[in-house]
């Protein structure tokens, strides 16, 4: 935990391929309107996220760290630009290609749980399968269970369940079919200090422990700690990355970053992100 | 708060605006309604004053006494009166070939006048054997100006029997008279004699002098209307009323106001007011999502100081202003409709009675605004009151919108299901009244009171078990994929408003499956009780004699109705005499007419195989009144003596039987050397048009030449069943308004969850539910809620529906229950396909959720 490097914006875009990457982007852009009210709110990034590890993107509001998001998670179309999961191209897939990819290949974790309010916990974790008519694999599901520890929880509504209790359902939902990614978007910006770490470090051990491969969009860098990598984000551009981070390494980081493009901060940071949280 | 409950309409406008459809249609059905109700008494009014003409004044009869020429003379004769005219219809034959129409004669005026018909061809009658006749009438006889025309009037023969004989007088066809006015459009215009003419034809069938009820008088220029009619009131006394046209018009339009056209009023708008009922769930319905909804700014509107009063009266203003803006536009809609109708109706054949446009009155504008207002506003009452509980401290929560749902209530339970029972056991005591007690109408009576307190108690109650029986379904649907399952559970998120959704299809469904059930038992019911009194289709009955005075069917009768496409099957009767016993009686002889058939051939020719299924070698069939008459009873043996010999029978009665005896041909032969073939019995194709098969076979008996004569139920049983169909078919397109809108409130109540479940939708595309499969939850989830209201409805509408036929037609005998599986599939069909399409435009807006929407913040 100690060996923290803080990678500058100028080696960080020109970091190198892994073999191993899961997730991989190329140039890819994306820009918000048209003409001069244009946004460019992704410019040419180009990332990798190893297989089998945990990933934190980190970014002040605004500097594209959702967009980046749902561009490699096949939610939102890219401008220009190259998104791969695995051999996968998605940037070339269509509407129905690409439910399809989410639905077998990829996992999320939202901020807020978004359980179906209808159906108890193993009916929500067992819906992605479900839906694309498959059996589940109960062992995994026991598994999984047991390492998020809700089985005293299966059949519980949403209603029924505390914020932790429900985001554990979320991220056994989100590995259930296991999916060669997991993306996580603020998984913990709904619960208290507490259930946070918690959810945390179950999102850790599904690395360490079930091998699986989470990308993290957090704000909090006390949550990208518990990464293995975190990638710095600014303006749409990669801006470096730190490895097996703290937080005083990440805090370090977004400071550097700041100081590096302008001693004040952005006033025209804004959007959805800049609610108070 | 009229700013707040503004701003808060204009944010949920599109909400509103589907709600409001359904107010619209009820609202627009009750102005059409009314506006039908105006034509009505316009078109009346028209009519009765285009028959005077040019008349100043009229003289009517006031206590039932006519009047007679000599007191038509002294009023044509009163100072001041030009002319004097006689307003009398008679109805007489025209005969041409082998056709006759019954028309309706009028005189002819001596001033042209007080004419209310219009000569289009020709001349007016200006001799005795003259007459001008209806263009159509004369095209029908195929006749024009000049042609000879006999005109059949029945005439008393002989005064002491009173008997009526025909007189038939060949007369010259004047001129063709059109009827433009619509004076007597109801007779379909009027044919013209000469006034002499006339009164000699009244004076022949009245066997006296000839009378008129009425007269039309005009007046010369610059004579004072009041004086020539205060002196004609005294002179002609109180026996007879002297009005103007319009005074005479005005008060038969009137007494139609008050009696057809009244019944007429209450009949459509209970259909109006059904329609309105089931608006206002589907209204109630969406202001009980707006009030859940807005919860958090109600709750914030609380917590910042406004009463809950303040809260409550906003619901109901939004109401309000919803309802008069779309009772408004109902009425718009209605006129519009109407206008358009007739504009549509103009171009027809009654055109000439319709007038170019319609007539709004106040109250056409008024009472649907007033009616929907209220009906908009008794509806947002409920959800009026949940938004008033609406806690301020809601306002405080941090997460998930506080919830507005309102739990039912332990006394709505209670009161619902004791309506429900007692209700029902109403239904049942009038169903008994009606069958056992044979008391059609007290019957009907407290089984209509049954049924609507039963179905009130059904329709209140719906919200305790109709989401149990979606749940039923549901798991039913649930077993064949997670989309059906999904669609399922989402259908027992609100129970409350998809059990009003089902009840407000279950209302129009129920009623509609009644009516259908209602009108197939009566249909069936009553065919049965036509059998039975008559069982042929038709029977061709000989009506010439042979050498030896017996009547006989000629063969080539025989032959070329056998060859008639539309008979399926014939039997042949062979008849001839018997006397009752073994011919040594000294008693009086009883003279039978035994007849022959053969059974196959009967049993295939008749509707019913009741009368002839005893028949076999040595048994004769009686009917039961005739072997009462004999003294003899089923069982019985029964000697008959012929020309050939005795014959001992053993007897069968039977209920429906035909005829005196009937035996077998065999059996026939034994008692009677040479029996005659004297009428046969026909069984038309059942899918033939009854009408034009009984053509036919008359057709082709008059083709032959011979003499037979044609009868038969087939005609009977197609007019009557046409009659039965015509009626439900008005009342199902009535009752179909109220399953549009109820249909309107599927569709609001889908496209308000599609709203409410963003987030889901959303959700649901992130983690790989494709556009297809959303869709489809969206499409199931209607057909649930549609397919239960309906599938209830029917089952309701059945039991509902027989209930009724056993009170009303219970007093005929066997009622026959049947089930209209035909419409019943119809309205299943309907509903599903519908729930179907409700979900069309809602699932349009899920599927356009992106996928990225489940990720943004609140």
């Amino acid at each position: 935990m100690d060996s923290t490097t803080f990678v500058p914006v100028a080696d960080a875009t020109s970091h190198r391929s892994a073999p191993g990457a899961a997730v991989r982007a190329r140039g890819l852009a994306k820009t918000y309107g048209k003409g001069a009210s244009s946004v460019r709110a992704l410019d040419a990034v180009d990332v990798d996220f190893a297989a089998g590890r945990f990933t934190a993107i980190m970014g002040p509001s605004g500097s594209g760290k959702s967009t980046l998001m749902h561009l490699l998670a096949g939610l939102d179309s890219a401008t220009s630009g190259q998104a791969f999961i695995g051999a996968t191209e998605i940037t070339r897939l269509g509407d129905k290609e690409l439910t399809l990819l989410r639905r077998d290949r990829v996992g999320f974790v939202f901020q807020q749980f978004n359980l179906l309010p209808m159906f108890t916990a193993e009916q929500n974790i067992t819906l992605p399968v479900e839906l694309a008519g498959g059996t589940v694999d109960r062992e995994w599901f026991t598994t999984l269970v047991r390492t998020l520890g809700i089985e005293q929880r299966l059949g519980h509504r949403p209603s029924e369940m505390s914020g932790g209790q429900q985001q554990r359902v979320a991220i056994a939902r989100a590995l259930i079919a296991k999916p060669e990614v997991v993306f996580a978007d603020e998984p913990t910006g709904n619960l208290d200090s507490r259930s946070g770490a918690e959810v945390l470090s179950f999102l850790r051990r599904s690395v360490r422990e079930l091998g699986r491969t989470i990308i993290m969009v957090t704000h909090d860098p006390a949550a990208a700690a518990y990464a293995d990598r975190v990638v710095l984000l600014a303006d749409g551009r990669i801006a470096g990355e730190i490895t097996d981070p703290t937080p005083e390494a990440v805090l370090a980081g977004l400071d550097a970053l700041r100081s590096l493009e302008s001693p004040v901060p952005d006033a025209a940071a804004g959007g959805p992100e800049a609610g108070a949280r | 708060m009229i700013r707040i409950t503004l701003a808060q309409m204009r944010r949920s406008v599109g909400r509103l605006a589907a709600a409001g459809i359904a107010i619209v249609i009820g609202t627009a059905f009750v102005a059409a309604t009314l506006l039908a109700g105006n034509l009505i008494t316009r078109s009346t009014y028209d009519s009765i004053a285009a028959r005077y003409a040019a008349a100043d004044l009229v003289v009517e009869s006031a206590e039932g006494a006519e009047l007679s020429p000599a007191q038509l003379e002294s009023v044509a004769t009163t100072s001041g009166v030009v002319s004097a005219a006689p307003q009398s219809l008679a109805y007489q034959g025209l005969t041409h070939g082998n056709r006759t129409i019954y028309q309706g004669v009028i005189p002819q005026p001596d001033d042209p006048r007080l004419m209310p018909l219009e000569l289009t061809d020709g001349a007016a009658p200006s001799a005795a054997d003259e007459i001008a006749v209806p263009p159509d009438v004369a095209e029908r006889l195929g006749l024009g100006v000049g042609a000879t025309v006999d005109v059949v009037r029945d005439v008393p023969g002989d005064p002491e029997t009173g008997e009526l004989e025909q007189v038939v007088d060949p007369m010259t066809i004047s001129g063709l008279v059109a009827d433009p006015k619509n004076a007597y459009g109801m007779s379909g215009g009027a044919a013209v004699v000469t006034q002499d003419t006339f009164d000699q034809w009244g004076a022949d069938a009245a066997g006296g002098e000839v009378t008129y009820p009425e007269a039309s008088l005009l007046l010369a220029d610059g004579a004072d209307l009041e004086a020539v009619r205060a002196h004609l009131a005294t002179t002609l006394g109180s026996a007879f009323d002297v009005v103007t046209p319009d005074e005479h018009a005005e008060a038969a339009a009137a007494e139609l106001t008050g009696g057809e056209n009244l019944m007429f009023l209450i009949f459509v708008l209970t259909f109006a007011s059904i329609a309105l009922l089931v608006a206002g769930l589907v209204i109630t319905n969406t202001f009980q999502v707006l009030v859940a909804q807005r919860a958090r700014t109600l709750a914030l509107l609380r917590a910042v100081g406004a009463s809950k009063r303040q809260v409550g009266a906003g619901v109901l203003l939004e109401a309000a202003i919803l309802g008069v803006v779309t009772s408004v536009l109902g009425v718009l809609v209605g006129a519009s409709l109407g206008q358009l109708a007739l504009w549509v109706a103009r171009t027809g054949p009654v055109a000439a009675s319709l007038p170019a446009t319609i007539t709004v009155t106040w109250q056409v504008v008024a009472v649907p605004i007033v009616v929907g207002t209220l009906v908009t506003v008794a509806a947002a009452l409920v959800p009026a009151r949940v938004a008033t509980r609406v806690a301020p401290l809601a306002a405080l929560r941090p997460l998930d919108a506080p919830t507005a749902e309102k739990g039912a209530g332990r006394v709505r339970l209670v009161l619902s299901v004791l309506a429900t029972v007692i209700g029902f056991a109403l239904l049942a005591g009038g169903a008994a009244l009606g069958t056992v007690a044979r008391e059609p109408s007290l019957g009907l009576a407290l089984g209509i009171l049954g049924g609507a307190t039963s179905f009130v108690g059904v329709a209140v109650s719906a919200v305790f078990w109709l989401p149990k029986v979606t749940g039923l379904a549901g798991r039913l649907v649930g077993s064949s994929g997670p989309t059906a399952r999904l669609a399922a559970a989402n259908t027992l998120r609100n129970p409350r408003r998809t059990a009003s959704t089902s009840t407000a299809l279950l209302i129009g469904v129920t009623l509609v499956a009644m009516m259908s059930t209602g009108a197939a038992s009566a249909r069936t019911s009553l065919t049965a009780a036509l059998d039975g009194q008559f069982p042929v289709d038709v029977a061709v009955q000989g009506a010439q004699t042979d050498d030896s005075g017996a009547t006989v069917l000629p063969q080539t009768v025989i032959d070329a109705v056998e060859a008639v496409d539309e008979v399926a099957a014939v039997a042949l009767l062979q008849s001839g005499v018997a006397t009752l016993g073994d011919g040594t009686s000294s008693e009086e002889e009883t003279v039978v007419t035994v007849q022959g058939v053969d059974r196959d051939a009967a049993l295939a020719a008749l509707r019913l195989d009741e009368p002839v299924e005893a028949l076999a070698p040595g048994t004769a069939v009686v009917p039961t009144e005739v072997a009462d008459a004999w003294g003899l009873r089923d069982g019985d043996r029964l000697t008959l003596t012929g020309d050939a010999g005795t014959v001992t029978f053993d007897l069968a009665t039977s209920d429906t039987g035909i005829g005196e005896v009937l035996v077998l041909p065999a059996d026939l032969r034994a008692l009677v050397t040479r029996p005659t073939t004297e009428a046969m019995w026909l069984a038309l194709d059942p899918g033939a048009d009854a009408r034009a098969g009984v053509g036919h076979v008359q057709d082709t008996v008059a083709d032959t030449g011979e003499l037979a004569s044609v009868s038969g139920a087939a005609v009977e049983r197609a007019s009557f069943e046409d009659v039965v169909d015509t009626a439900l078919g008005i009342v199902l397109g009535l009752l179909a308004v109220a399953v549009v809108i109820a249909l309107i409130g599927v569709a609001n109540t889908l496209s308000l969850s599609v709203i409410e479940r963003r987030r889901e939708s959303a959700t649901m595309r992130a983690i790989g539910v494709t556009t297809g499969q959303l869709r489809w939850m969206l499409a199931i989830e209607g057909m649930l809620i549609a397919g239960v209201g309906a599938v209830l409805g029917i089952v309701l509408g059945l039991v509902y529906g027989w209930a009724g036929s056993l009170a009303a037609l219970g007093i005929m005998g066997d009622v026959t229950l049947s089930v209209p599986w035909r419409d019943v599939a119809l309205v299943a069909v309907v509903a599903l396909v519908a729930g179907l399409l409700a979900s069309v435009l809602p699932g349009r807006s899920a599927v356009r959720t992106s996928p990225v929407e489940a990720l943004a913040a609140e």
